[in-house]
């Protein structure tokens, strides 16, 4: 049977001053297919996708896309909706003081005579694409900034069927949900593929890829490394199409590590969240050495990062029981500066949101976290922010035209390292690291981790969460495993395998 | 476990509606007692029928500003010119009606053409060339100040104009039965008429559609309160000279507006804008157009206001103007909109109008110092800001589930508690001790140093102080084995008991009916 081609984009160049993001890119997708495109932050899929919305105009890329069968001429959202392509970003596009049902018509209202609101219609209409979701159960009524991420993703999927969408592009539409609401999405996304509609899925995640992927491009620095049919579709084959190379030169070697002194401990402790009603920490029961790299693992919304910012001053206001353990004295880290003056610091899993001010310069960023050491009497010493700057910048290697440089205009790495700078300048002894290397090029990782073995070389204590299995084998001296906020596995690196990971992480 | 009798349903239910509803229902409340107090403390004179319809026709002005600039607060901006400008348009109007000899239509129409210019230019200039809103304003809030002086020429100009008077202190009708004027009367009377129908016919088309109703214990008591203020109202006004051109305009304004941002598309998309500018403009809506058609409703607004003020004193003059979108900028937030963007209902907004009004008016009457007024008013404002951040984010409690909770676990709830403050002593007894312990072991240590230092070497012996100084903080705090395992008793009595309170605090009324754990 002849399939037709949905979508294709051919040839698609796109540069902006001095970077060529997108370098004749030919993309194709059969009607009804789930096609991902793969690649490493900055590879261009995102640049990809927004030549595809029309976010980029007509013109301000070269190459033809073909939708329909027809080349299109998108100047903006408005026209690539209008055609039927509906993009839902990870920053969801909802109004969290609006309610469920006025959301999804948000910009395509239905109406009486064109003025007023047809409430009514609405309501109904509402109701029908919720349905379609699989939210039957959630109250419309509510505001919608009552429900969580994996709830407000599946209305941001009604409001596209609203758009009577034919191709649906979601970006890293897992990326911030747990493993329930993860598995509800891709079985959602295989239901609208049985009621005609093709869709594009960009994701890091390869057993999802494995799990529903019809076909799949890889990109890698702005240009098609290949295509890949169901039949082909392969974990190791496609990471080294993405990466390059081999996996096993990614991670600088470290001596055994060997040491006795407990220099962090939580002790049954728990955490519990009011507003999710529920423990996100259940019992834990971690050990950190002096000098150690103690990896986290587990899934996607298992409750690392929660028990991290438990520890780290408790900034959600989880309600905590049990004990932490700071270098033998009980601490009650009840604020993320109290945290800090125990010596303990936190680099955060969302660099952009959490861990810099990408309005101010690298000197600012590096310093906030301790400006004692660069005040005098209340007065900022800027010469010695300047020092300060440039001594982190050679030694973490940051790559930046000057210290002056606005964060914000750093690339992924180069951004994650001011971060992770800015955490040593408070001269920490014990570093929590969140995902110090997610969407990062690969060179800059092996900086990252080289810098984590001279850290522990002089002393300090890592905890590492991250949800890359070859990252945890590659760099930890002992691991912990956490599924569902329950501690289910302490093993020491020479006794792990990641398959036994990966089975301790679902309860 | 027995069902509670109707008599403590229909209390507990109230009780749940008033937690859920506080942010809407408060300021209700707030107006009441205000009213009570200021009744109290005039001996009756507050409520009086002269003195109340002077009431709402004094806030008349501020109303109108405020329903503006629920709208412009709402979009995420602020509008700080609208005072003088409301006063610039109103000596504009008077000037050139009085002293020019146009008519009013053509006065009126001129100054219109005005603030709509005046508007999109605020507009323009927040929404494409992106100033701050609060910059802008307050350069127009200058600007039209010498606007207004230019006018006047500096002096205070009388109206005489018949529509002037009319507006400003004349009344629908003077046709009085007894001493009830019958118009006023009439129209309380059909106002009732529709609260009630119209109620029971939305109660019914609800139940038809499936939409959830809510409860017939708050739907008869809302009916009620509502007609009994109205009643109260209608009567009170009535006895007097009933309905006044002011409280007419400003109840035309109120309504307009009310069904513009519940009703109609471009109201609702203020909102989203509002709650989210990205997500608006991702989804086809154009902000700019939105912020500029926001800025000439403030504009529109501040002309009724402008022209309504002047109608009021009866002249217009240079000291018009100033603090008018202070008033409405409190008015607004008083009435729950939120400095966040996105949420802010009108309606609330002329209640916030009519609780400054009232502090105004009723401090007046009661002869309390002036100096105190501005003091009372922005205490209020604070106040109603603080209510306002402290019941965002409170959840709705079910009363009724929460007795019949209380009563299931009242066992489990008394334990842990006990258990609680058990592990608390134990934990605390065993710190006391453990420190008594050290310091004993410590004091011994620090009199054998003293007694082993010399008096050659004063270095050594400070260092060796210093160090013993440092070891004995450092076990002072260090916890042993057993103080950890009791800190762990203890918190994890702190959780069993928050786990029952929250247990308790989230049950709801069906967790009971609807599992038959309650019978008659």
């Amino acid at each position: 049977m002849q399939k037709n081609k949905i979508l294709e984009m051919r040839a698609i160049t796109k540069t902006f001053p001095g970077v060529k993001a997108l370098d004749e890119v030919d993309l194709y997708v059969d009607e009804g297919e789930i096609h991902f495109i793969v690649g490493e932050n900055g590879a261009g899929k995102s640049t990809l996708m927004k030549v595809l919305s029309g976010i980029y105009h007509h013109g301000t890329y070269s190459g033809d896309v073909v939708f329909d069968g027809r080349i299109q001429h998108f100047h903006g959202i408005k026209d690539s909706v209008n055609a039927g392509i509906v993009i839902i970003n990870q920053e969801l596009a909802l109004f969290p003081d609006l309610s469920v049902y006025e959301n999804i018509f948000v910009g395509h209202e239905k109406t009486i005579s064109n003025q007023f609101m047809d409430w009514a219609m609405t309501k109904k209409l509402a109701t029908k694409y919720l349905d379609m979701v699989g939210l039957k159960k959630v109250d419309m009524y509510d505001h919608v900034g009552m429900y969580g991420v994996g709830v407000q993703q599946l209305v941001e999927i009604a409001k596209a069927l609203s758009q009577n969408v034919k191709l649906l592009i979601l970006d890293e539409p897992t990326a911030a949900l747990n493993e329930d609401d993860s598995a509800n999405l891709l079985k959602l996304i295989v239901d609208l593929k049985k009621k005609g509609i093709t869709s594009i899925m960009i994701s890091h995640k390869l057993k999802e890829v494995e799990a529903i992927a019809d076909s799949l491009t890889v990109l890698r620095d702005g240009k098609v490394i290949c295509r890949m049919d169901k039949e082909q579709i392969n974990e190791q084959e496609i990471i080294k199409h993405m990466v390059g190379r081999e996996i096993s030169d990614i991670f600088p070697k470290r001596p055994k590590f060997e040491g006795d002194e407990v220099v962090f401990e939580t002790v049954h402790y728990n955490a519990f969240d009011t507003n999710k009603n529920r423990y996100v920490v259940s019992n834990s029961n971690i050990k950190v050495k002096k000098g150690e790299v103690v990896g986290i693992a587990g899934l996607m919304g298992a409750g690392r990062t929660e028990l991290a910012l438990s520890i780290f001053g408790n900034s959600r206001n989880y309600k905590k029981s049990g004990s932490t353990v700071v270098f033998g004295k009980v601490v009650n880290l009840s604020t993320p500066s109290k945290a800090i003056r125990e010596g303990i610091a936190y680099v955060s899993e969302d660099r952009k949101r959490d861990g810099l001010i990408l309005g101010e310069d690298i000197g600012q960023n590096i310093t906030i976290s301790d400006l004692k050491k660069i005040s005098r009497s209340g007065f900022l010493n800027f010469p010695k922010q300047s020092i300060q700057a440039e001594k982190y910048v050679k030694d973490l290697n940051i790559k930046t035209p000057s210290i002056f440089q606005k964060a914000k205009n750093l690339s992924g790495g180069n951004q994650q390292k001011v971060q992770v700078a800015k955490w040593l300048f408070a001269e920490p002894r014990i570093l929590i690291l969140d995902e110090p290397t997610r969407g990062i090029d690969v060179g800059a990782k092996y900086e990252i981790y080289t810098i984590i073995n001279q850290l522990v070389a002089n002393g300090m204590s890592i905890i590492m969460i991250s949800s890359e299995l070859p990252e945890i084998m590659g760099m930890c001296d002992r691991v912990y495993v956490i599924a569902e906020g329950v501690q289910t596995a302490e093993f020491n690196i020479e006794d792990a395998t990641p398959e036994k990971i990966l089975a301790k992480a679902t309860l | 476990m027995k069902k509670i009798n109707p008599i403590q349903k229909y209390f507990l239910t109230m009780g749940s509606m008033l937690r859920t509803n506080i942010r809407d229902y408060g300021m209700y409340i707030a107006l009441g007692v205000i009213f009570i107090v200021f009744s109290i403390m005039t001996g009756g004179n507050f409520l009086k029928p002269n003195n109340f319809t002077n009431l709402l026709n004094q806030t008349a002005y501020v109303s109108v500003l405020a329903v503006g600039m629920t709208l412009v607060i709402v979009t995420r901006q602020i509008d700080l010119s609208v005072g003088y400008l409301g006063a610039f348009l109103g000596a504009y109007v008077v000037v050139a009606v009085e002293v020019n000899g146009q008519s009013i239509i053509t006065a009126v129409i001129a100054a219109l053409i005005i603030t709509i210019f005046v508007g999109f230019v605020k507009g323009f200039l927040v929404a494409k060339i992106k100033i701050p809103a609060f910059v802008v304003t307050l350069a127009g809030m200058f600007i039209f100040k010498g606007f207004l002086m230019l006018k006047t020429n500096n002096r205070t100009i009388p109206t005489s104009n018949s529509f002037f008077n009319k507006i400003g202190v004349g009344y629908l009708t003077e046709n009085t039965v007894g001493t009830v004027d019958t118009l006023t009367a009439i129209v309380g009377a059909i106002l009732i008429i529709l609260l009630i129908v119209f109620g029971i016919y939305k109660r019914f088309k609800n139940k038809r559609l499936g939409i959830p109703l809510e409860k017939i214990e708050l739907f008869v008591t809302k009916t009620i309160i509502m007609s009994g203020l109205i009643f109260f109202i209608a009567y009170t006004l009535s006895r007097f000279r009933g309905i006044s051109f002011l409280l007419l305009i400003t109840a035309v304004i109120v309504v307009i507006y009310h069904i513009f941002t519940t009703q109609t598309v471009l109201g609702r998309r203020i909102y989203a804008v509002g709650g989210n500018p990205e997500a608006a403009e991702l989804s086809g809506i154009s902000v700019e157009k939105i912020l500029i058609i926001v800025f000439i409703s403030m504009g529109i607004l501040a002309l009724f206001s402008g022209v309504m003020y002047a109608s009021m004193l009866q002249n217009t003059s240079p000291n018009h103007g100033p603090f008018w979108e202070l008033y409405a900028i409190a008015a607004a937030y008083i009435g729950g909109t939120s400095a966040n963007g996105g949420v802010g209902k009108v309606v609330n907004a002329f209640i916030g109008s009519v609780v400054i009004m009232s502090l105004k008016n009723g401090m007046a009457l009661a002869a309390v110092n002036s100096n105190i007024e501005p003091i009372v008013l922005g205490s209020v404002l604070l106040l109603a800001v603080i209510f306002d951040v402290y019941t965002r984010n409170v959840r709705g409690a079910d009363m009724i589930g929460m007795h019949y909770a209380k009563r299931e676990y009242r066992k489990e709830f008394r334990a842990a508690k006990e258990n609680l403050l058990k592990a608390k002593h134990a934990l605390n007894a065993a710190k006391a001790k453990e420190k008594k312990e050290v310091i004993e072991t410590y004091k011994v240590k620090f009199d054998q140093l003293k007694k082993q230092q010399t008096e050659r070497n004063k270095l050594a012996n400070k260092k060796s102080l210093r160090d013993l100084k440092q070891e004995f903080k450092r076990e002072k705090e260090a916890n042993s084995p057993e103080i950890i395992e009791l800190e762990y008793q203890y918190t994890s009595a702190l959780g069993e008991y928050n786990r029952i309170k929250d247990t308790i605090r989230s049950a709801t009324e069906d967790d009971y009916i609807l599992t038959k754990k309650v019978t008659n």
